[in-house]
C-alpha cells in the first residue's frame, strides 16, 4: 500500500479536475487525497490498473470485512472511536479506533500510531489492552480493533473532576492494593520485555467488564534505548512526569514509569491530582515542595543534567523546599499504612536509581499485609460512568495530553491548530 | 434365583396346565390346592405340616420360603431344614428349600408377598433415578421397560427372556447399580438424621415455650400480689396504685419479650452445636483464600543466558561513567539483558511446528499470525524486541 502523492493521474481524479477550475486550492488537496487512496478505495476490482491485489491487500480486505463498524462513540482531532463487532462471532463487541490521516504528519501517519501498533501487537497480558487486529480503510486511515472495555477508566473512579460532578465511588485500601497490583503487573510485563510505557496515568488505565485493569495507550511507548541513543525527555503527561525528565535527561530508564505509578497510587488515596500545575515549571516547583529539592546530596549527578539551571545549583540563596515532612505523609496517606507509605515514598524517589523496579514492587510486603487485595470481580465500579463512551474518550486522546480541566487550557485547547491546517 | 430360569419353554401363558413336577411357576400359583391352603390359613392358625395350633403353642410363628411360599411353623422349619436343603414337606410340592431363605410373611396374601418380592428384586437392579436422565420422556421410557420386565416376571409371561434381560442388565451395570445403591442409602440416612434433628428441635422449642409461659404466669401473679400489697400498705388513690402496678406489669412483660426469643433461637441449635435450617440449598465448598500472587501465574525467565553486572566493554564505558547517564537513571544492566535476550530470541521457536499449525487453521491472515505468535510469547522465556 504505497502512499505516493505523485502517482499517475487516475480516471477517478480526472473528474475532480473539472472542479479544479472553480476552487483551485481545495482541489489540490482533494486530488492528492484521491490519488493517494485509489489503490485501496477500489480494492475489489482487480485488473483496473492491470494487476491482481497483492497478498497484503488481500489480507487487509479480509480483516476489514471481519470487523464491522457500528456507531460512533467519540470523535477527536486525532482519532475517531467506533463501536464494532466481529462478524465471525457477533457477540464479541470491539472498539475500533480509526486514526485520522493528518497532513501534519510526514507520511500521513503519526508516530504514536506506529508505536501503539508495534507494541500492542507484541505485548499480550491480561492487564494490557488487547489489540485484536489492524487494518486500513479507504483514505489510508489506520483502524485498530481493540477489545471493548466498557467500564471507563480508573480516573473516573478516583477523581470526580474539578467541579466534583463525576460519579462518587467509594473504595477501600484493599481496592487500591488490587488496582496497584494489576497496574504493576502490566508495567512489570512491559519492562520485562524492555518496553517503557512513558504515559502511565489514571486515564490510560481502562477497566474491563470483569473489573480488571488494562493498561492502554502505548502512543508514547518505546523500547529501552541503546547507550548513546538519545531519548526525548518531553514524554509522559506533565502531571505524571518524573523529575529527571523535567531536568531534561536524555538517557533514562524504566524508572520513569515507576514514578508515574507512584503518582497514580498517591492520587488514588488523595482522590485528586497530586502534583498539578498549568506550566511545567509550576509542576516542577510543586514536585520540589512535595518530594524535596534535588541536590548533589540526594541525587548524585543531578547538576550535570541539561536543565539543571532550573534548580539553581550554584545559587545558595535560592529557595530549597525540603519536601513534605513525615507527619504530613502519614496524615495524607494513612490509608496505605506505614508499609504502604514506605513503598509510595520509594516509588517517588527523586533519584531514579533509588526507585524500586516493578518486580521489586510486586515483591513488596505491602501486597502481603492485611488487608489483602480485593478480588477483581468485587472491585467497585463507577456507577453510570460513561461506559464505552468513556473508553472512546480515552482512546481518541492524543498521548501525553495534560488533563483538560485546568483553567488555562479551557482557552488554549479550544483552538485546534492541527485541524485548521487541513 | 427363581426356578423359572432353569425351566425351558416358559414362553406362553399356561394358566390351566399343571404338570407333575408342579408345573409352570405361574400356573402352580394358580392351582386350587394353594388357593385352599391360603384360604384355610386365613381362618385357622394351624401349621399345615405338624398340625399344631396356636391354641397349644401361643408363641407359634409361621414362616414362608420365597421358592414356593408354603407356610409352616418355625419348629417345623428347624426340624426339617436344619440338616441341609430338603424338599418342601407340603404334598405335591417338591421344591428344594433352604433354611436360610425362610422368613416371616409380611402380607397375608402370598400372591402379594410374591409380587413384592419380585418387585424388590427388579428394583434393586434397575435403581436409576430421574436425575440420571436428560428428559422426563427418557425416564418414562426407562420406567416403562422396567415395568414390562416386572410384569412379565410376576405374571409368568416370557419369564426366561425377562430374566435374561434382568441378568444382562445387572452384569453390565454392576458398578453403577452399586453406586446408586450407596447414594440411596446415604440419602436415606441423612434424611433420617435430619428428621430426628428437626424433631428434637421442635421438642426443645416446645419445652422452652412452656417454660416461658410458666415464667410469665408467675410474673403476672406476682405483679397482682404486689398491687394488692401496695393497696394494703400505701395510702393514696387506690386507682392510681392499680394503674401504676399495671404499667409496671406491662413494662416487665415488654422486657421479657427478647428473653422469649432467646430459647427459641437456641432451639434451632441441635445437640452437637450445629445450626440446622430446613429448605437450605446445598452449598458448594468455598475455595480457601489464596495468597497474593505477584505475577498472577506468569513467569518470564531467561533460560539461555546469565547476565553479569559488568562487562569489560570500553566502547560502552561512557554509559556507566557519564553522570548524565547515571543521574538520568539509565541502567546499563537493562541494555545487557536486552542484548542477550535478542541474541537468543529465536532459540525456542520451532518453525516446523508453526508451519504445521498454520495448515490446520484454514484461512491464515497476517494479523492473526502476529497475534498468535505474540500469544505464545507470554510463556516464552525471552521476547522479540
Amino acid at each position: 500500500m504505497g502512499v505516493s502523492t505523485n502517482s499517475p493521474v487516475h480516471p477517478k481524479s480526472a473528474s475532480t479536475e473539472i472542479q479544479a477550475a472553480k476552487a483551485k486550492a481545495l482541489t489540490v488537496i482533494r486530488a492528492t487525497e484521491t490519488s493517494a487512496s485509489s489503490p485501496i478505495s477500489k480494492p475489489s476490482s482487480p485488473g483496473e490498473d492491470g494487476g491482481e491485489r497483492d497478498l497484503a491487500e488481500e489480507l487487509n480486505a479480509q480483516t476489514r470485512a471481519r470487523y464491522k463498524k457500528g456507531k460512533l462513540l467519540g470523535e477527536g482531532t486525532y482519532a475517531n472511536v467506533f463501536l464494532g463487532h466481529d462478524t465471525t462471532s457477533p457477540n464479541t463487541l470491539v472498539a475500533i479506533k480509526k486514526t485520522k490521516k493528518l497532513d501534519s504528519f510526514k507520511d500521513g501517519m503519526s508516530i504514536d500510531t506506529i508505536r501503539e501498533i508495534r507494541f500492542l501487537q507484541e505485548l499480550k497480558h491480561p492487564n494490557i489492552i488487547n489489540l485484536m487486529a489492524v487494518f486500513s480503510s479507504k483514505d489510508q486511515n489506520v483502524n485498530m480493533v481493540i477489545e471493548l472495555l466498557p467500564r471507563g477508566d480508573l480516573k473516573t473512579i478516583y477523581y470526580r473532576g474539578a467541579d466534583a460532578k463525576g460519579p462518587e465511588v467509594s473504595y477501600t485500601g484493599a481496592d487500591i492494593k488490587a488496582w496497584m497490583a494489576m497496574l504493576m503487573r502490566a508495567v512489570w510485563f512491559c519492562h520485562e520485555h524492555f518496553v517503557m510505557h512513558r504515559d502511565i496515568k489514571g486515564d490510560n488505565l481502562l477497566i474491563a467488564a470483569d473489573g480488571s485493569l488494562k493498561l492502554a495507550d502505548f502512543g508514547l511507548a518505546r523500547s529501552f534505548a541503546d547507550p548513546g541513543t538519545r531519548m526525548t525527555p518531553e514524554m509522559v503527561t506533565s502531571f505524571y512526569r518524573p523529575p529527571e525528565l523535567f531536568l531534561g535527561a536524555t538517557h533514562y530508564s524504566a524508572a520513569v514509569d515507576i514514578w508515574s505509578c507512584g503518582i497514580v497510587l498517591g492520587e488514588l488515596v488523595k482522590r485528586d491530582y497530586w502534583v498539578p500545575g498549568h506550566t511545567d515549571l509550576e509542576i516542577f516547583t510543586r514536585i520540589t515542595e512535595v518530594f524535596g529539592s534535588p541536590s548533589e546530596a540526594n541525587w548524585p549527578g543531578v547538576t550535570k543534567l541539561p536543565n539543571a539551571p532550573l534548580i539553581n545549583p550554584s545559587d545558595d540563596s535560592a529557595p530549597r523546599p525540603p519536601g513534605m515532612p513525615t507527619e504530613q505523609w502519614n496524615r495524607e496517606f494513612g490509608q496505605l499504612g506505614p508499609i504502604g507509605i514506605d513503598l509510595l515514598r520509594s516509588m517517588t524517589s527523586l533519584d531514579p536509581r533509588k526507585r524500586p523496579t516493578a518486580k521489586q514492587i510486586l515483591a513488596h510486603d505491602w501486597f502481603r499485609t492485611a488487608p489483602a487485595p480485593t478480588k477483581t470481580e468485587l472491585l467497585p465500579q463507577a456507577g453510570g460512568g460513561g461506559g464505552p463512551v468513556k473508553m472512546a474518550e480515552d482512546l481518541k486522546r492524543k498521548p501525553g495530553e495534560a488533563p483538560s480541566d485546568g483553567r488555562a487550557d479551557k482557552v488554549a485547547r479550544k483552538i485546534d491548530f492541527g485541524s485548521m491546517k487541513k | 434365583m427363581s426356578r423359572a430360569v432353569q425351566r425351558p419353554g416358559g414362553a406362553a401363558p399356561k394358566r390351566t396346565e399343571i404338570t407333575d413336577d408342579g408345573g409352570e411357576f405361574h400356573s402352580y400359583f394358580d392351582s386350587p390346592e394353594l388357593r385352599n391352603v391360603h384360604k384355610t390359613d386365613k381362618t385357622s392358625d394351624i401349621c399345615p405340616v405338624c398340625k399344631s395350633s396356636r391354641y397349644l403353642n401361643p408363641q407359634m410363628k409361621f414362616l414362608v420360603n420365597p421358592e414356593c411360599y408354603h407356610k409352616m411353623c418355625e419348629s417345623c422349619v428347624d426340624r426339617i431344614f436344619s440338616s441341609g436343603p430338603a424338599p418342601c414337606p407340603i404334598a405335591g410340592c417338591r421344591r428344594t428349600l433352604r433354611k436360610a431363605k425362610f422368613r416371616a410373611q409380611t402380607f397375608e396374601d402370598v400372591f402379594v408377598e410374591r409380587e413384592v418380592d419380585i418387585r424388590r428384586r427388579v428394583a434393586k437392579v434397575f435403581n436409576r433415578c430421574e436425575e440420571d436422565f436428560e428428559t422426563l420422556l427418557d425416564y418414562n421410557d426407562y420406567l416403562n421397560d422396567v415395568e414390562d420386565i416386572t410384569y412379565n416376571l410376576i405374571n409368568g409371561i416370557d419369564v426366561e427372556a425377562s430374566e435374561k434381560k434382568l441378568q444382562g442388565y445387572a452384569e453390565a451395570n454392576r458398578q453403577l447399580i452399586d453406586d446408586n445403591e450407596n447414594r440411596a442409602r446415604k440419602a436415606a440416612t441423612t434424611y433420617a438424621a435430619r428428621q430426628a434433628q428437626v424433631k428434637e428441635q421442635s421438642r426443645l422449642r416446645r419445652e422452652a415455650n412452656m417454660r416461658e409461659e410458666e415464667r410469665e404466669r408467675q410474673e403476672r401473679l406476682e405483679g397482682q400480689r404486689n398491687i394488692i400489697n401496695q393497696l394494703a400498705s400505701r395510702d393514696g388513690d387506690a386507682e392510681q396504685i392499680v394503674r401504676e402496678g399495671q404499667i409496671g406489669l406491662k413494662r416487665r412483660h415488654k422486657t421479657a419479650i427478647p428473653d422469649r426469643r432467646k430459647p427459641s433461637a437456641s432451639a434451632t441449635k441441635a445437640e452437637d452445636g450445629k445450626l440446622l435450617y430446613r429448605g437450605l440449598k446445598k452449598k458448594t465448598e468455598v475455595e480457601p483464600e489464596r495468597p497474593f500472587s505477584p505475577y498472577a501465574g506468569l513467569r518470564i525467565a531467561n533460560e539461555y543466558s546469565v547476565v553479569q553486572d559488568h562487562y569489560d566493554a570500553p566502547w560502552l564505558s561512557f554509559a556507566w561513567q557519564d553522570e548524565r547517564y547515571l543521574a538520568g537513571g539509565f541502567k546499563i544492566g537493562d541494555f545487557y539483558s536486552r542484548v542477550f535476550s535478542e541474541a537468543f530470541a529465536g532459540l525456542s521457536v520451532f518453525v516446523d511446528e508453526e508451519v504445521a499449525g498454520r495448515n490446520l487453521t484454514g484461512s491464515f491472515s497476517a494479523t492473526e499470525g502476529a497475534v498468535a505468535a505474540a500469544d505464545q510469547d507470554v510463556n516464552m522465556s525471552d521476547d522479540i524486541f
